[in-house]
């Protein structure tokens, strides 16, 4: 419950920074992604002709994935590779052209190696790091099996998942000026005062069985339900799931310094005592 | 068992200095071995209130740098044999305190048998007011019936539960004590300052004592007297309430209630 050693999600900057001209945000996007299963680029364009030249796509990014490639074996130093019909290099700017001419859009590749990244790189395409084919199961695929070009597209899907629930963060001291708490995917029950200056974050609801002076930003990973509930509402900003508001602008008597729970009606923030 | 208590504000001007001075000499008015610390490095004024700013040959820079030996820097009050003055360092900036240094001062300074040691932090949330409160058993947090010294003993009282030893090896909570200084009831009445219900509803800190604003707490530091020297004043009184409470002892509150000027000075005038 240090001050530094919280962080803090979307929901709160989304709140503070509309100000501002842009932000600079983590985000996650489906995208096309190519996987190739050969380097051959004469094998590759046949059967790209065959079965995705029609195009019909409409500029689509699309990522290159050589992760599940064969590639020949760092020759020894000094020694030409031998297989004289081993694994070609991959003829990455070939694949750029095919693909555009189909009215793709390559924008990154995935699982290259430091010379092909090179190669990439000065094609303008980025080195699409993290997840590539390989690493998603596919690993069953034995790797010199097929040898055709399979157009992949990848759909992400959130899946919903019944999460195993995350217990309540409590705290029993007071949460001073300057300090700051935030219960990763849970509620935050705060049994002591949250000060002027103090924030109180959480990806659930917020409960403070005490006045509540200091910022409470609750459904800071978008979650529209939670809600904010406290014994005296005289907080400096509320917020829920990015939808917040100030105290430059007056709480209402009915519930300014009483129970109150605060909660998200559309695009709403609706503050509304609580009768007890 | 030697006690550190550490005597905070967050902000300056608070009388934290004065509190520290008027705390430790009643302390050791009291009989209990006693040495008050100056952490504020590079500004210097404990030893100016304490009346030993031309005693001063050594300071605590010079005991944390092994320089010299404790007993050299420890200025023995004129008054008091019990009570000791650490100075600081006037040519020397905060950073010159290091932490293993002044840990090793404090123990030096427990295996000489003292009751208490009173930190003088320095204003602000930086190095110096760290250091002072990072090995305390207990705090005096001092602050003025005004909204921005509030705030900033919220932000001190925050610090004392989340950067401390103790709170960092998880151990007993440091314990603190709310001290409200320049108290003027009549100005409270007025809606000029904010009384000791507002101060508790928002810092909800355990109140050890009030002192009344006073022209003696001036006329004391230009003496070098600590306020609480000084005979027949409310301060000194309530000083002395502080400490008596501080030691355990039940003493209702003083000074708290506006006076209104009698008839006779109506009608007069006068002081």
């Amino acid at each position: 419950m240090g001050e530094s050693d919280t962080t803090r999600d979307g929901g709160g900057r989304r709140a503070a920074a509309r100000a501002s001209a842009f932000e600079l945000k983590s985000r996650r996007f489906s995208l096309l992604g190519l996987v190739l299963h050969s380097a051959d680029m004469a094998e590759l364009a046949a059967d790209w002709a065959q079965r995705a030249g029609a195009g019909g796509f409409e500029h689509e990014p699309v990522v290159i994935d050589l992760s599940l490639l064969t590639r020949a074996a760092a020759p020894a130093a000094g020694q030409a590779p031998l297989a004289l019909d081993g694994p070609a290099p991959v003829d990455l700017k070939a694949i750029v052209a095919l693909l555009r001419a189909s009215q793709l859009q390559p924008v990154a590749v995935a699982g290259a190696t430091a010379d092909e990244l090179a190669v990439a790189q000065a094609l303008g395409l980025a080195d699409a790091a993290d997840e590539p084919a390989m690493e998603r199961g596919t690993a069953a695929a034995p790797a010199a099996a097929v040898r055709e070009v399979v157009r992949e597209v990848v759909v992400e899907k959130l899946v919903e998942r019944p999460a195993a629930p995350v217990p309540a963060l409590i705290v029993d001291k007071p949460l001073r000026s300057g300090q700051q708490v935030y219960a990763k995917g849970g509620d935050l029950v705060v049994l002591a005062v949250v000060s002027h200056g103090a924030e109180v974050i959480a990806d659930g609801s917020i409960h403070v069985y005490a006045p509540l002076r200091g910022k409470a930003i609750a459904g800071a990973r978008g979650d529209t339900s939670a809600r904010i509930y406290t014994q005296s509402l005289e907080a400096e900003l509320l917020a829920v799931a990015g939808i917040y508001r100030t105290a430059e602008n007056p709480l209402p008597a009915d519930v300014a310094g009483k129970p109150a729970q605060v909660y998200l009606d559309g695009e709403k923030l609706l503050l509304q005592p609580l009768q007890s | 068992m030697t006690k550190i208590v550490v005597v905070t504000s967050g902000k300056g001007g608070v009388g934290k200095t004065t509190t520290s001075a008027s705390f430790a000499t009643g302390l050791a008015m009291r009989g209990l071995k006693t040495c008050v610390i100056d952490f504020d490095v590079g500004l210097r004024n404990l030893d100016l209130i304490m009346g030993v700013e031309r005693r001063v040959v050594y300071d605590l820079i010079n005991v944390v740098n092994e320089e010299i030996k404790l007993t050299q820097a420890l200025i023995k009050d004129k008054q008091l044999d019990k009570l000791y003055i650490l100075a600081a360092s006037q040519t020397r900036d905060k950073d010159a305190l290091k932490q293993e240094g002044v840990e090793r001062v404090l123990e030096e300074l427990k295996a000489m048998e003292f009751d208490y040691i009173i930190c003088d932090s320095p204003a602000g949330i930086e190095t110096g007011a760290l250091m002072a409160m990072h090995y305390a058993d207990e705090a005096l947090v001092v602050t003025n019936p005004e909204v921005s010294s509030v705030r900033d003993s919220d932000r001190i009282l925050g610090m004392l539960s989340s950067k401390t030893k103790r709170a960092i090896e998880g151990g007993e909570p440091v314990k603190e004590h709310l001290l409200i200084t320049r108290y003027n009831p009549n100005r409270v009445e007025g809606g000029q300052m904010l009384s000791l219900d507002d101060i508790h509803e928002i810092l909800r800190t355990p109140l050890i004592g009030v002192i009344p604003e006073s022209e003696s707490v001036l006329q004391a530091s230009n003496q070098g007297t600590p306020a609480i020297h000084l005979a027949d004043t409310d301060v000194a009184e309530a000083y002395k309430d502080v400490v008596a409470r501080f030691l355990g002892e039940d003493k209702p509150m003083r000074f708290t209630e506006a006076v209104k000027p009698s008839w006779f000075k109506r009608v007069f005038g006068g002081k």
